[in-house]
């Protein structure tokens, strides 16, 4: 059991060293010149060009600049920003990291139930009304883009009718509209795999045996379809959190969240090298984590996967 | 002449395709990617205006008459512009569908039925790029890159190729204990025939379902590229970019928004239906991820 | 075994979003009783908040609240005493005297002196500090160059000659001088470098820093001990707002008193008649043109060939089109309300018959053998040059493609003389129209990106700088300015109005065409 998950956590190391190296050479290979960008205006100025690059250490050979960059990594350092002239990356981003993730695991704690309510009363009454009023809406709240819902919801909630604010973030109204745009989908989309899982565990030989046992029905949905639902759910969530987490992007910057979402699209812009390097591993390991967290309980439910030395 | 008629007659009438029309999945789906391809391929014909002609007489006209679907800030004409859309839109597809099962399928062919160092290769590759979310390895590759139609096409292709891998590798190695593909082994027949001629076309339904589910993320992966500014440039329209210019206008020009956001509904919609319908028909077991 | 596995999920999930809830209850709570601060928006978080590195337009707007010069702008946009009470040129304009305002105090509460004047110099030339804007203005001192070659950290020409009384020494003429927009600091305060006007500001102005929330806010309080009009509003609160349209809602739900409208809000703004009403308007002192590199592109160095390129450029249907009727067409290169405005010089009018003409006389018939070229700028202006590539194709058959670039490397790529056809502008840092001549079209200038030069014209700038008298000055610009246009050197296009908006409790804001002055004078009932 413990070498199962010692493997699995080792397993993560080289994916995420190479995940550094290619975000660091993503980074190099970037047009647009950092340094012009600080210089701004100033920039026929050369002893300026010269000191600047020199204290943000871009006049080292590349590799020295990559070892003294893992060192800092491993310490918290991701080094200085571009664009706030020396300003500490982590000083940066450390608000954001409370702020993204959480917004994140709170749209995946609320759509999860729900969309698995949904999807089951959908399945339940499978071909009636019910299940094709709950289908369309499943399919539009996937299709449609949260942008195009986003400013829908803006007009009607906070200009209209002024129960909620415009913008900003700190406070719970400020909350519910991002939120609502990173449920609508997450939550669609659960429903949609719910439904088509209980369909099938609804069709087994084992409920239907149950039924003629004389199970009461509410029993037998809660104890045994939903738990055999839950399993094949619970691999999917990777694919979900990645949704949410490229799903923040927009909806940071349409309500002036200041989470990783929106100061990564801006650093993109502005050449902030050091601050999309830092997002973008922080984003990924925090992926990686939760995948491996899943994969584990996945471990966990399942002896057959431990056994057998790596799932497909 | 009569013989084509009749073997269409036969075609409408099989098994299959009587199982096709009764979806309603499947039907409407259709019906809407029918009509988004045949807009993507024959738009332009249709096309009122040029998509890039300007005309500051006309700013911000409203859908009426003259203007199907009004004009933008530019005074272009958002109908021509929303079929041109079209057309971008599903040539982006088209090549990160044509890309991505190309190199997916082989790979993932040859790691499932290969196996050893082969296998390990392809799948640490694909581990690796699992690994990170998908926007981000996109919004990373066009941060390299520049932005521009290419590079969606290639961002969205790296990011997709190992789903179809896997899913290739793991339906490959189910397949690979039947009897007739021991048979085709034992009679020494070429490997690159084993996978072209036996296990080729009976992994064609699960990665036809898979495909039509993937063109509706595609399609609003680049959306989002286009909204974000790092995707499709001007003056080339694309719908995530025209959503984006009519965004600040909503309160009082919303028809750029609004007409844009619709057709990318629609297609997104169509092909999501499509893709459901096929796999209800075609693939009783869900084949996810 | 039980796979409650779901429901341990779930129950965890819901932790979450308790704690969430919990957190942003506190974080709202935490805001306290709302002194009232005068709320207003900034388009992106300032560059810096130092006054020595300052270098940008958004730094700008917060530092001019908490820092101030010589001299101060009316809101007609004249010149009036600020922390100098007066001053007197030294022979041959070689530098000025200046008397200094007595009892001012700084936000550190030390009282202002010329001490204070010769230590801002100082830290804006010592190369360490990078010093930015103000920096440049720093050239003409005697002594400038010394210290930025590093070899001395003292400004030999300045000269503390008693606490209210100081003389800066010039190695060459400047009349100008005493207009600069420096911003003076409190010399306790270097020590600390850019990190420590993060901790306390260090000016003389009606406001003082308190904090920076990056991403979200910059905040003021009043200066308690300011030497002028206090302020009645107990401080400002600059909200970091990106999106235009957003702040545009935020002032309709009423988060905001006063807002800066930016371009992609305008039309909105003008098209709802609440908003209208409470809007101000005045024309920006900021010129915008059409550059034009002959080094990079033979057919601009034939004039006829850059008139034909002005005369098809119908401005006026551009201003009723794309700016919402919000410009006027620039003439020469000073805009309406600066010192120096020629009124009487005529924007070049919309002739395309007049262009085919003149284009084919240079050689090109219908853009026959014209190489192809890119039209490029920044996004803000995308709709800007998509209009202009799209009339000289349609005018003059001309081969333009549009190149959107991103900020940092256009503004170096121009700035070394690299961009062949751009449309550009230029904000004005001080109420004279010397200002645009000598940054953007004199030879010499680092800033003239177009790499224009007309030996005349230069020298006519140099004569000016050394013109105290202001009428024989102005028509030394007007000179200037009509040999630039006269040349075709650029084609001038508009003058921004600008937009803001004020809530109809808001009193005494002053929009001048230098953007909005201080605070100080500004009251919500």
């Amino acid at each position: 059991m413990l070498t199962f998950i010692v493997k699995r956590v080792m397993g993560l190391v080289p994916v995420l060293l190479i995940a550094v190296i290619l975000t660091f050479l993503a980074n190099q290979a970037v047009p647009g010149d950092p340094i012009a960008a600080l210089l701004s205006d100033r920039s026929g100025d050369a002893v300026l060009e010269a000191r600047l690059r020199a204290a943000y250490g871009l006049d080292r050979p590349l590799l020295e600049q990559f070892i003294s960059y893992i060192g800092g990594i491993l310490s918290g350092d991701f080094g200085l920003s571009f664009r706030f002239a020396q300003m500490p990356v982590s000083q940066l981003i450390g608000e954001g990291l409370l702020i993204t993730p959480l917004m994140a695991l709170a749209a995946l704690a609320i759509a999860f139930p729900l969309g698995v309510l949904l999807g089951t009363l959908a399945a339940i009454r499978q071909n009636s009304w019910v299940d094709t009023g709950i289908i369309l809406v499943l399919v539009a709240g996937i299709s449609i883009p949260n942008f195009a819902m986003a400013t829908g919801l803006v007009y009607v909630f906070a200009l209209q009718l002024r129960w909620l604010p415009v913008a900003g973030w700190g406070s719970v109204e400020q909350a519910i509209m991002p939120l609502t745009l990173l449920i609508i989908p997450t939550a669609a989309y659960i429903a949609r795999l719910s439904r088509t899982y209980m369909l099938e565990v609804l069709r087994t030989d084992y409920i239907r045996t149950a039924r003629a046992k004389g199970v009461p029905e509410r029993v037998m949905l809660l104890r045994h379809a939903l738990r055999n639902t839950m399993v094949p759910l619970l691999t999917t969530v990777g694919i979900i959190l990645g949704g949410l987490l490229s799903g923040t992007f927009v909806v940071e910057t349409i309500f002036n969240i200041p989470g990783l979402g929106s100061l990564a699209i801006q650093a993109i812009f502005a050449r902030d090298y050091p601050v999309t390097m830092a997002i973008v591993l922080l984003f990924t390991a925090f992926y990686a984590g939760i995948n491996l967290l899943v994969d584990l309980s996945y471990g966990l439910l399942d002896p057959r996967i431990r056994v057998g030395g790596g799932g497909r | 002449m009569a013989g084509i008629f009749s073997r269409l007659s036969a075609v409408w009438h099989s098994d299959l395709a009587l199982r096709f029309r009764r979806n309603r999945n499947a039907m409407i789906g259709s019906i809407l990617v029918s009509l988004v391809l045949f807009v993507a391929l024959f738009g332009g014909l249709f096309a009122p205006y040029p998509y890039d002609r300007i005309n500051m007489a006309v700013i911000w006209e409203p859908p009426g008459a003259e203007f199907l679907m009004g004009t933008d800030a530019l005074g272009r004409d958002v109908f021509s512009r929303i079929l041109i859309g079209a057309r971008i839109s599903m040539l982006v597809a088209a090549s990160v569908l044509a890309i991505t099962f190309v190199i997916g399928v082989t790979l993932g062919m040859i790691a499932g039925y290969f196996g050893g160092w082969a296998d390990t290769l392809i799948m640490r590759t694909v581990d690796i790029i699992f690994a990170f979310p998908e926007l981000i390895l996109a919004i990373l590759v066009a941060a390299v890159i520049g932005t521009g139609t290419g590079t969606v096409i290639v961002a969205l292709s790296l990011v997709w190729w190992p789903g179809i891998a896997r899913l290739t590798r793991s339906l490959v190695l189910s397949l690979r204990e039947e009897m007739y593909i021991d048979a085709a082994i034992s009679s020494g027949t070429h490997p690159a025939r084993i996978l072209l001629r036996h296990l080729l076309p009976n992994i064609a339904s699960p990665l036809i379902v898979r495909a039509s589910v993937g063109v509706g993320f595609i399609v609003m992966a680049e959306a989002t590229l286009s909204f974000l500014g790092i995707g499709v440039q001007e003056p080339t329209p694309t719908w995530g970019g025209m959503i984006r210019d009519g965004l600040d206008s909503l309160r009082t020009d919303p028809h750029l928004a609004l007409y844009s956001s619709l057709a990318l509904g629609i297609t997104i919609i169509g092909f999501n239906m499509l893709g459901d319908g096929l796999r209800d028909l075609f693939d009783p077991k869900m084949g996810e991820r | 075994m039980h796979l409650n596995h779901g429901y341990a999920k779930r129950r965890r999930g819901r932790a979450f979003f308790l704690a969430a809830a919990v957190l942003g209850a506190a974080l709202f709570a935490a805001q306290g009783a709302d002194a009232r601060n005068l709320k207003t928006s900034i388009p992106a978080d300032p560059g810096q908040i130092d006054p020595i590195t300052y270098s940008e337009l958004v730094a700008g707007d917060i530092l001019g609240n908490m820092y101030e010069g010589f001299t101060a702008i009316t809101p007609e946009g004249k010149i009036r005493p600020a922390l100098a009470e007066s001053w007197e040129a030294l022979p041959d304009n070689m530098g000025f005297t200046f008397k200094l305002r007595k009892g001012v105090k700084t936000h550190l509460g030390n009282e202002f002196t010329a001490e204070d004047v010769k230590a801002t110099f100082e830290a804006l030339l010592i190369p360490e500090n990078k010093g930015g804007l103000n920096a440049g203005y720093l050239d003409v001192v005697e002594g400038a160059k010394d210290m930025k070659d590093g070899k001395t950290k003292t400004l030999a020409g300045v000269v503390v000659v008693d606490p209210y009384t100081v003389t800066i020494k010039f190695s060459k003429p400047d009349v100008l001088f005493p207009v600069y927009p420096f911003y003076f600091m409190d010399k306790t305060a270097m020590a600390g470098g850019a990190e420590g006007f993060l901790k306390a500001s260090a000016g003389t102005g009606p406001f003082k820093f308190v904090k920076w929330d990056r991403g979200q806010n910059v905040t003021l309080a009043k200066h308690a001990d300011y030497w002028g009009a206090k302020a009645s509003v107990d401080g400002v609160e600059f909200l970091i707002v990106p999106n235009a349209d957003t702040a545009v809602s935020m002032f309709e739900a009423k988060e905001l008193d006063v807002v800066y409208v930016e371009q992609a809000a305008l039309r909105r703004v003008m098209k709802t008649p609440e908003l209208k009403e409470l809007s101000l308007q005045a024309p920006a002192a900021q010129i915008r043109y059409l550059g034009m590199n002959q080094n990079l592109y033979a057919p601009f160095k034939d004039k006829r060939v850059r008139e034909a390129i002005c005369k098809s450029l119908d401005l006026d249907s551009m201003i009723t089109g794309t700016l919402q009727g919000l410009a006027l067409p620039l003439a020469g290169q000073i805009t309406p309300g600066v010192a120096g405005y020629n009124a009487s010089l005529k924007p070049i009018a919309f002739d395309a018959e007049g262009a085919k003409k003149l284009l084919a006389e240079a050689g090109f018939p219908d853009g026959k053998n014209m190489p192809p070229i890119k039209i490029s700028s920044t996004d803000p202006n995308r709709n800007e040059i998509l209009y202009f590539a799209s009339q000289l194709k349609q005018v003059l058959n001309m081969p333009v493609e549009i190149e959107v670039v991103e900020r940092g490397s256009f503004i170096k790529a121009m700035n070394a003389g690299e961009v062949p056809f751009f449309p550009w502008g230029w904000s004005a840092g001080y109420p004279d129209g010397m200002y645009f001549l000598s940054q953007v079209w004199y030879g010499p200038s680092p800033y003239n990106r177009a790499r224009w030069k007309n030996a005349e014209f230069d020298a006519l700038i140099e004569e000016a700088q050394k013109t105290a008298d202001n009428e024989k000055r102005y028509a030394l610009y007007n000179k200037a300015e009509e040999i630039l246009v006269g040349e075709y050197g650029t084609c001038p296009t508009t003058v921004r109005i600008q937009v803001a908006l004020q809530q109809p409790n808001v009193k005494g804001l002053a929009l001048t065409a230098f953007r909005f002055l201080p605070f100080n004078s500004v009251s919500i009932q």
